[in-house]
């Protein structure tokens, strides 16, 4: 049953133009700003492969997540599909494990072509272990996204109002989350944006990972603490939401 | 065989009294129309019995189990039990005809039941059309075979054969009466055309302001003096909508 799912998920992403649209993008932007900024020295010492290649496959799985899992939601309740399938004896647990399985994969999908792409254009050197750590890492901030995503567009009944949000949170996210251009350098304002906005943890989280610099103390800890407290309370609202509409 | 029982059944949406005392009963392999104006509450007494919505007050009872305190694995076996047709008719945009049938038929576990609606439903030449992609016509169409595709013992259909043409109605009224005929399907439906409920229907039930006020076989109320199921609508609802 699970492997139907999931199969039939993923042919409905593929079929989706805008979607296919929205991941090839970030690569585009990757090699774009490569060409502008690729001679660059950032913070920590990191190249332009080491901070922006694990930026664009966050960049990527945000993408991902914001359209095809969270507004996918929001119209398949405005048109009445979740009520027929609420009503068939699937369970909701194995919809939502095909979610973030289809979510695994196409982000997945979003790492190797990232990361073959800073191989060959940009010299990125990196090893099996970093891969695998890497990838480890990715599913476990995918699991963070879904969360945040599932429990923004739980409000939402209507496609309209739910794109508009969409375009909103792509905008913030984009400026505040250290995905254009580092956040240090940033407009006052942005920063202080950026400061609420989870995506930027998660960023800088998966950069960290990326590069082996991760750590559980000081400025980074206060960052998983804050993500995991989001996530606790996306979880409960997402539960407050189901019980509401019975 | 009684196959649903309601007794008293009172649902509130927050302050709003949305069902005030709804008293219904359904046998094996009828067919019972639900008829009101709009708003009254018709969708929201189908949904109860889809267990999509829980209620207030009263006693609901499908194929003999109380369906308020229901086991998640009492529910899941219900549920392959019952089916529906919503309105809108809508499902995956991006599935094929055959892949959406293929997809439920997992759902309800009865894959070996698929061929047998594609032929008596006649899907042969939308199979590869994308749902989205269909008439509305054909979407009702679709949506009544998957209705039927695990050969349900109850099939709620909500305003089925809204803004068909009459040949298309004719088919899936053929359909919907074959397939409870065959496998004695009890079927509820909410419509708005009163010439359906008199040429199709075993029982009807209209609902004025969240109470149940008649609950006959057509045959009965017409023999009480009105001269079509129209006439007896417009005299028993108020006049305007909510």
């Amino acid at each position: 049953m699970l492997m139907t799912q999931l199969k039939m998920d993923l042919k409905m992403f593929f079929r989706e133009t805008f979607y296919i649209i929205s991941i090839i993008i970030p690569p585009v932007s990757y090699l774009l700003m490569g060409q502008m900024y690729g001679d660059l020295t950032y913070a920590g010492g990191l190249s332009y492969a080491q901070l922006y290649t694990p930026t664009f496959i966050i960049l990527i799985s945000f993408v991902t997540i914001l359209f095809s899992f969270g507004f996918d939601q929001v119209s398949n309740r405005s048109n009445g599909t979740e009520k027929r399938i609420q009503l068939s004896p699937v369970s909701s647990s194995l919809l939502l494990v095909s979610g973030i399985l289809k979510a695994t994969i196409i982000t997945g999908l979003g790492f190797v072509f990232i990361t073959t792409l800073g191989v060959f254009v940009y010299d990125l050197q990196v090893t099996p272990v970093q891969m695998f750590l890497s990838f480890l890492g990715l599913i476990l901030l995918d699991a963070v996204m879904l969360l945040l995503s599932s429990a923004i567009y739980s409000i939402f009944k209507s496609e309209k109002s739910a794109l508009g949000m969409s375009i909103v949170l792509f905008q913030v996210v984009l400026l505040t989350g250290g995905f254009t251009i580092p956040l240090a350098v940033a407009p006052k304002v942005l920063q202080v944006i950026g400061h609420v906005n989870p995506m930027n943890y998660v960023n800088q989280f998966y950069t960290h990972i990326w590069n082996g610099t991760l750590a559980f103390s000081g400025e980074q800890l206060n960052g998983w603490i804050y993500l995991a407290v989001l996530s606790v309370l996306a979880y409960a609202f997402i539960i407050f939401q189901g019980k509401r509409k019975k | 065989m009684e196959m649903i029982k309601v007794k008293d059944l009172h649902k509130n949406y927050g302050a709003k009294q949305v069902l005030k005392g709804i008293e219904f009963q359904a046998k094996e392999g009828e067919i019972i129309g639900i008829i009101g104006r709009n708003g009254v509450g018709k969708s929201t007494f189908l949904e109860i019995l889809m267990l999509l919505k829980k209620y207030k007050d009263g006693d609901v009872q499908l194929f003999g189990k109380d369906i308020q305190n229901l086991s998640i694995t009492d529910e899941k076996v219900m549920k392959k039990k019952i089916s529906a047709v919503l309105q809108p008719t809508q499902f995956y945009k991006k599935l094929r005809v055959k892949e959406l049938l293929e997809l439920f038929a997992k759902y309800y576990q009865c894959s070996e039941n698929v061929a047998e609606v594609i032929e008596n439903f006649e899907l042969e030449e939308q199979l590869k059309t994308f749902f989205d992609n269909l008439s509305g016509g054909w979407k009702q169409r679709v949506s009544l075979a998957i209705a039927f595709l695990s050969r349900p013992k109850l099939v709620i259909l909500d305003e089925p054969t809204t803004g068909l043409d009459p040949h298309m109605k004719e088919v899936l009224w053929d359909n919907i009466r074959g397939y409870s005929e065959r496998y004695q399907t009890t079927v509820i439906l909410s419509t708005h055309s009163m010439e359906e409920v008199e040429l199709y229907c075993d029982k009807v039930m209209l609902i004025e302001d969240g109470q149940s006020v008649f609950f006959d076989t057509p045959q009965n109320i017409l023999a009480t003096g009105y001269e079509n199921m129209n006439q007896f609508y417009l005299q028993n609802t108020k006049k305007g909508g909510k």
